[in-house]
């Protein structure tokens, strides 16, 4: 194993998941870049965030289940300045969050990748991008499903 | 139901404040402004601490209070009550500790409730994310930014479906700040606010700009509740609670994809409207929890003043002032009061107390008798708010 001091990244400052028994699939797969959901043994819906069982039906039998990754924009805001979170968001202001309907369903609260404020359409096409924070975590972000 | 008649009999708020030094403001925290609301609504319903031992407690719970709140607050004011309400429904939990201090009075478990709210934000500071939970683990990380984020989106899921515009916005911000300018209680009182103000504000979460957000503030209000009986001895200006509903985790639609332009206020008003045998044309002001100018927006839709989506025109061309055909917020609301926190559901509330006591000095509305009080709490998951209270109230029983 190679490690050079400049090129490990530097430390992850802003806020950061906690991992419980419930997520902690997510997160495990997270960190080789694939994106999972739950997915109901019973009705076959898919659901996001994390839950006990299935929202629509009832059936703790679920299934975390790779997903496409993909989805488009339902609604989005420009993010201009660091309010109840961490102050190493600055960084990234202005930054485009957006609530992003799944192929296979649910809606995503995510930070957009490499999308200006002014690019940003309701409707756009997406695909899951990963930043990695820790060894344990990467964050998914959305970036334009055609690059 | 309720088979007795509940009055509100006196209430009291403290002055509220960014805790600046420089404007030479006091730092307190929320105990000191819980004893000082209490204070007021005490002297004001002619009670003593004495009185409160063997009734009724009822507290919000804020994003600082630890488990056993209730008892913690009852043993910080020194009393003995036979029984303690903690609400935990955020910006909605003043109209549910009403609503649950009527039920323990209608059924005779306590002849008086205090119910006491307060935070103080500026002092403890916002906290960004509980310690566990949906919000620490899939919110915060991902880059949400308080609920202005997730309202922002809602927002401007409005303007697409139904046109709706800044001008819109910015007259529930202006009407509410004229309001205020004659509220000695509000934080900007005397702040003038004009359309240009609000197209200059600088933008937060966009669509919003700083404008359509509620300011924080440290804080405290409380009340005193009571049957009908009781009531007619200690004040000739008794508030009565006509109906009241509430609606909790709404969705519009598909649960996994919801029209977030619609709330559960439809419901919960409904709900109100016929508890209380009232329709919308009985009402004679609105005050609907503001923590954003689109709220109230989409409160006006939902409540019914008009159709879904047409918030925008009916703005436009209906005198909001307390002069005007509906008196919306006569206040100023939390969006000029200043929002006290998780107490921030007080100013609404106490608004609606007051001008049906007679009691809104220069921006009284004149002859009123019924009014609307809304509520709104939490912030659930890709959507906006998860807790709808509606309580209707007036002064005649």
């Amino acid at each position: 194993m190679i490690s050079r001091a400049d090129s490990a990244p530097k430390e992850y400052k802003k806020s950061l998941p906690g991992i419980t028994p419930l997520s902690k699939p997510f997160w495990q797969a997270s960190t080789q870049h694939r994106f999972l959901l739950q997915k109901c043994g019973r009705c076959s819906t898919f659901q996001w965030y994390p839950k006990a069982w299935c929202v629509e039906c009832g059936s703790r039998d679920l299934k975390w289940t790779e997903a496409s990754g993909l989805g488009q924009l339902y609604s989005f805001t420009v993010i201009r300045e660091v309010v109840q979170n961490s102050p190493a968001f600055e960084e990234d202001i202005p930054y485009v969050l957006a609530e992003i309907d799944l192929d296979e369903g649910p809606r995503f609260v995510a930070q957009l990748k490499d999308v200006k404020p002014e690019e940003a359409r309701i409707g756009m096409r997406v695909k899951v991008a990963f930043v990695d924070a820790t060894p344990e975590i990467s964050i998914p972000k959305f970036e334009r499903e055609n690059l | 139901m309720l088979s007795k008649k509940i009055a509100v009999v006196g209430y009291g708020q403290t002055p509220f404040s960014r805790a600046n030094e420089t404007r030479g403001e006091q730092k307190l925290n929320t105990s000191q402004y819980m004893a000082w609301a209490a204070e007021l609504a005490l002297e004001n319903a002619s009670l003593t601490k004495k009185d409160l031992d063997d009734q009724g407690l009822a507290t919000v719970r804020t994003m600082q209070s630890p488990a056993f709140w209730g008892c913690e607050v009852a043993e910080n004011l020194g009393i003995t009550p036979k029984m303690t309400i903690t609400t935990d429904h955020g910006g909605a939990s003043p109209i549910t500790m009403l609503v649950q201090s009527a039920y323990a009075l209608n059924a005779g478990d306590v002849d008086y409730v205090l119910c006491l709210a307060a935070d103080a934000p500026q002092t403890v500071g916002l906290v960004h994310a509980p310690l566990e939970g949906y919000r620490r683990d899939f919110m915060s990380p991902f880059g949400v930014m308080s609920p202005n984020s997730t309202f922002a989106m809602a927002f401007r899921r409005h303007v697409l479906q139904y046109g709706t515009k800044p001008e819109h916005t910015g007259k529930i911000a202006v009407t509410q700040r004229k309001h205020a300018n004659l509220n000695p209680g509000a934080y900007f009182y005397k702040q003038p606010l004009s359309m240009e103000d609000y197209f200059r504000a600088r933008g937060i979460a966009e669509p919003f700009r700083i404008l359509d957000c509620v300011m924080p503030v440290n804080g405290g209000a409380a009340f005193v509740v009571t049957t009908e009986e009781k009531a007619k001895k200690i004040t000739d200006k008794p508030v009565y609670v006509s109906g009241f509903g509430a609606c909790d985790n709404y969705y519009h639609g598909s649960r996994l994809t919801p029209d977030i332009t619609y709330m559960g206020m439809h419901l919960a008003s409904r709900r109100a409207f016929e508890m209380a045998n009232l329709k919308i044309n009985d009402l004679d002001f609105f005050q609907p929890y503001d923590d954003y100018t689109i709220a109230v927006l989409m409160q006006l839709e939902e409540v019914g003043f008009c159709e879904k989506g047409k918030s925008g025109d009916f703005v436009e061309k209906t005198d909001l002032s307390y002069t005007g055909t509906l008196p919306l917020n006569t206040g100023g609301g939390q969006l000029s009061c200043g929002q006290p926190g998780l107490a921030g559901g007080m100013v609404n509330l106490l608004e609606g107390i007051r001008q049906l006591r007679g009691e809104g000095g220069e921006r009284q509305v004149k002859n009123c008798r019924i009014g609307m009080v809304t509520g709104l709490g939490s912030i659930q998951y890709a959507r906006h708010i998860g807790h709808y209270a509606s309580l209707i109230l007036s002064s005649g029983a």
